[in-house]
């Protein structure tokens, strides 16, 4: 591949600079929406753009007896992991800028770094309400990303390929897979919605017990990559999803109205439940969550081996 | 109904007190600091009542003017019952309450070295009062668990009590190397998550502890008087109309109800019978205020348990009553209707309608609002068996309001006392048998609809007549106890006058306060996650807790030049920062 062309598929479209910006305006979508569910005005359009650049021009503050490194570190990781899975999936409806056998689970091992990052981060602090954060979202790490990996690896093991890009395609050219696994799609925006601890899976930052969970001693650059970091990754998961269960992205138009319709999905659930403490999220997806997935995969691979066309 | 109780209560302590029947629903029970703690342990296997107070007060230049009504008895009782009028004594009252009736133990010990036994072993509820007791007027409460203070700051000089009458701002100035309050007494091996004094879970500051394993709370304390703000000293120093102006502003959300404590006791030591048609308005305005009261609770305990849309939508619903107070007395805080001997504003038949309009949109959310707090999955998860207080454990740590009938306990003063216009409009108190979270939030939420048809058989029935009397400057000697069922619980006021101008007390107990000891205790074995939870479901109010005093500092905290600001000194400053030096 053309070295400039490579440069710009990295640092401006599809990953980059319109990744950034992309996911920037999904969370003004989702606050909007989030807030007239809620009766309120909601904020006006480039709030998430002002609210990332307000935090990047404030005084980082490092606590005391925290790694520096570390601390600098891992907000930087956390962002770096969720721009290198933009390239994978298929960003705005076009072909993944990247992609190799397997590639559906790196991707998936990327996104957790997100997760990781915030745990280490606020088990790197002696704050009390990072500690506790820290565990919590470790503990929700351990939760939610086996149901969110096993509800992706549906639609895969129907498309016989772990290549994002041809799952992408087999699901365009069949049924909508929200249709032939309904459990799986369900899992996978639950999933998500822990994942990126939305509410009412938000016990890791529940503000009236541990102020901002693990994230609490943050205040300038490191919060605000962190932010960004977890945005991006709420488009990433929106995009995978639409992709495998919602009959594939072939061009723009497609992905956003697929994408937002997702997003206004969630919107919705963010604002309809009451916040679950970590055991009622834990117990819900071993019980459920989990449950539900590997039903879904067993049938799939017992019809899979009948040889029934999915 | 309470004469035989008290024929009992005599019986059973005759030995260890002399007690005086002093009207059908009052008893004073004078004792020794040596026989308090047989008496009031005679006294609470009788079963009779919970303890709703303790007042302290110094008789320094006042013992001569001993109420008549309240006089120690004659020869044979308690040594030292008999005062020198020059130097004084400080009396301690312990009021226990059962209904309308008050029984009130009365123990007298000299200014030097007063020392009276913790009633905390046969009272656990007792032990807060008794530490603002010692703390505000340096009485010694011997088998008081030694702890941090809990209402004056912690700079705060040794041995200076601002409660005394002998008391002046000069000595208190504040100590330089004060010890912290915060995060000092952590034993190794526990690991204790701090709530306040700021924290988003808390509007207002107060300061807990709970020590942790794992997710599962293991220990809890609480720390209060962050937002003391010298009221019931100040109200010493103004006159009894003054005073009720400084009453009024001890909290923001039920500031009409410590208003009408207020002026229902004064009322009742001038012996002032009120225009029926003002004891209507005040109690419509009392309904009102618990009803946007109620309402701000229920969102605030939603947005706890992390259900926001619940906040959202109660207080965009409240706003309709936060509207109506305001069309009716121009404030949406400090409504300022009371006066002495009557009310400010009169409510019209345009003012009446628009009151049923707002009651009846109210009402549709307050079923919709049921539905939610009773139905909802989610929700339910939060509230259902959480934070439990049995009747029983209700009743042996005091609590009161809304908190004691979610657990069953019938009581309610607007029913078992009525005061204002409640005999005539008479309320049914809302009770709920399962003790838990969402015991709490159906009692409230129920107790909304009776405040609508409270209001609206007031609002067609009104009586009419004057709106006020005029007061007397001058308030005759004696002391009077007023309570009055505020939105959290029994408010309750002791209030003495020595004939003057002035008040020579005015003690205030809050209903949040009768309610710490139970929250202490029933948080330890909870999750951490249900604490906010917890906390919020007593509706604690740290504004009505803290009003007794604090200090400012001219120059910067910490720098050389601190001290005490005079009320001139913050009268001066007032003027120049928002006046420009105009007087």
């Amino acid at each position: 591949m053309n070295v400039a062309l490579t440069v710009v598929a990295l640092l401006v479209f599809p990953g980059g600079l319109f990744v950034i910006a992309a996911s920037l305006a999904y969370e003004y979508v989702d606050r909007k929406l989030v807030a007239r569910f809620q009766n309120r005005v909601g904020p006006r359009w480039f709030q998430p753009l002002a609210d990332f650049v307000k935090l990047l021009v404030k005084e980082e503050i490092v606590p005391e007896g925290v790694n520096r490194g570390l601390f600098n570190g891992l907000p930087l990781a956390a962002l770096a992991g969720a721009l290198t899975a933009a390239l994978y999936v298929p960003m705005a409806g076009l072909a993944p800028s990247w992609g190799f056998r397997g590639d559906l689970i790196a991707a998936v091992y990327l996104l957790m770094m997100m997760t990781l990052c915030i745990g280490l981060a606020g088990a790197n602090t002696q704050d009390r309400f990072s500690l506790v954060g820290a565990v919590r979202a470790l503990t929700q790490l351990f939760s939610y990303e086996a149901p969110f990996l096993l509800a992706l690896l549906g639609p895969a093991i129907a498309a016989g390929t772990w290549r994002i890009s041809e799952v992408n395609g087999y699901a365009r050219e069949h049924l909508w897979m929200i249709v032939t696994q309904p459990l799986g799609f369900l899992v996978a925006m639950i999933g998500l919605m822990g994942k990126l601890e939305l509410p009412p899976f938000d016990a890791p930052e529940a503000e009236t017990e541990i102020v901002s969970g693990a994230l609490t001693e943050y205040s300038g650059r490191g919060l605000a990559f962190f932010r960004l970091g977890r945005d991006i990754e709420l488009l990433i998961g929106l995009t995978l999803i639409s992709a495998f269960y919602l009959g594939g992205l072939g061009n723009p138009l497609h992905f956003l109205l697929k994408t937002l319709a997702l997003l206004a999905l969630t919107a919705g659930l963010q604002s309809l439940f009451a916040r679950l403490r970590i055991d009622q999220t834990v117990g819900l997806w071993w019980r459920a969550g989990a449950v539900l997935a590997l039903v879904q995969l067993l049938v799939l691979i017992v019809l899979k081996y009948l040889g029934v066309q999915l | 109904m309470s004469a035989p109780m008290f024929s009992r209560i005599q019986e059973t302590l005759g030995p260890l007190a002399a007690c005086r029947i002093s009207t059908d629903t009052r008893m004073d029970i004078e004792t020794s600091p040596e026989r308090l703690l047989p008496a009031v342990t005679a006294f609470r296997a009788l079963n009779w009542g919970f303890l709703s107070a303790i007042t302290g007060l110094d008789t320094l230049g006042a013992a001569a003017s001993q109420p008549g009504a309240v006089a120690p008895p004659a020869a044979g009782a308690t040594p030292g019952a008999s005062p020198a009028p020059s130097d004084g004594h400080v009396d301690v009252l312990y009021h226990f309450c059962q209904g309308p009736s008050i029984a009130t133990f009365r123990v007298r010990v000299p200014r030097e070295h007063p020392s009276v036994p913790s009633i905390g072993a046969v009272v656990p509820s007792a032990v807060l009062f008794e530490r603002e007791l010692s703390e505000m007027l340096g009485v010694e409460v011997a088998g008081l668990p030694k702890g941090k203070r809990q209402f004056l700051s912690d700079d705060w000089p040794q041995g200076v009590h601002p409660l005394r009458k002998d008391f002046s701002i000069e000595a208190a100035t504040p100590v330089a190397d004060s010890a912290p309050a915060v995060g000092s007494d952590e034993a190794p091996g526990t690991f204790i998550v701090p709530i306040g004094p700021q924290h988003p879970a808390l509007k207002e500051p107060g300061h807990f502890e709970f020590a942790v394993d794992g997710e599962i709370v293991t220990g809890a304390s609480v720390r209060l008087g962050y937002v003391h703000r010298g009221i019931e000293k100040g109200a010493e120093d103004r006159s009894w109309v003054q005073a009720l102006y400084l009453v009024e502003r001890i909290c923001g959300i039920c500031s009409h109800i410590h208003a009408t404590a207020y002026t229902l006791g004064v009322e009742a030591l001038a012996g002032m019978v009120v225009p029926p048609r003002a004891q209507a308005i005040r109690t419509i305005v009392c309904e009102l205020e618990r009803i946007h009261s109620h309402l701000l609770w229920l969102g605030v305990a939603a947005h706890e348990a992390g259900f926001d849309t619940l906040f959202m939508y109660s207080w965009r619903d409240r706003e309709t009553v936060m509207d109506l107070l305001e069309q009716l007395t121009g404030n949406r805080v400090n409504y300022s209707v009371n006066l002495l001997g009557g009310v400010k504003y009169d409510i019209d038949a345009a003012a009446a309608d628009s009151i049923r309009r707002g009651l009846d949109f109210l009402e549709g959310r307050s079923k919709h609002y049921l539905k939610i707090v009773t139905t909802d999955e989610s929700f339910l998860r939060r509230t259902r068996n959480v934070g439990t207080i049995s009747r029983e454990k209700s009743e042996r740590l005091g609590t009161v309001g809304p908190t004691a009938r979610a657990s069953g306990v019938t009581i309610d003063l607007r029913a078992a006392a009525p005061y204002a216009a409640y005999g005539e409009f008479p309320i049914t108190p809302v009770v709920d048998k399962r003790c838990d979270q969402e015991a709490r939030f159906v009692v409230r939420v129920k107790e909304l609809f009776e405040c609508f048809r409270l209001i609206r058989q007031i609002l067609d029935r009104m009586p009419p007549g004057d709106l006020s009397l005029p007061a007397p400057r001058k308030v005759a000697e004696g002391e009077v106890i007023s309570r009055v069922e505020a939105p959290r619980g029994e408010l309750f006021y002791y209030l003495r006058s020595t004939g003057g101008v002035k008040p020579d007390r005015v003690k205030v107990r809050t209903p949040s306060l009768c309610n710490w000891a139970a929250v202490v205790n029933v948080v330890v074995g909870q999750k951490l996650a249900d604490v906010p939870v917890i906390l919020a479901g007593i509706d604690p109010c740290f504004s009505c807790n803290d009003r007794s005093l604090t200090l400012r500092r001219r120059g910067r905290a910490g720098s050389e030049s601190v001290e005490a600001w005079s009320w001139e000194d913050l009268r001066a400053h007032g003027l120049r920062y928002y006046g420009g030096g105009r007087t």
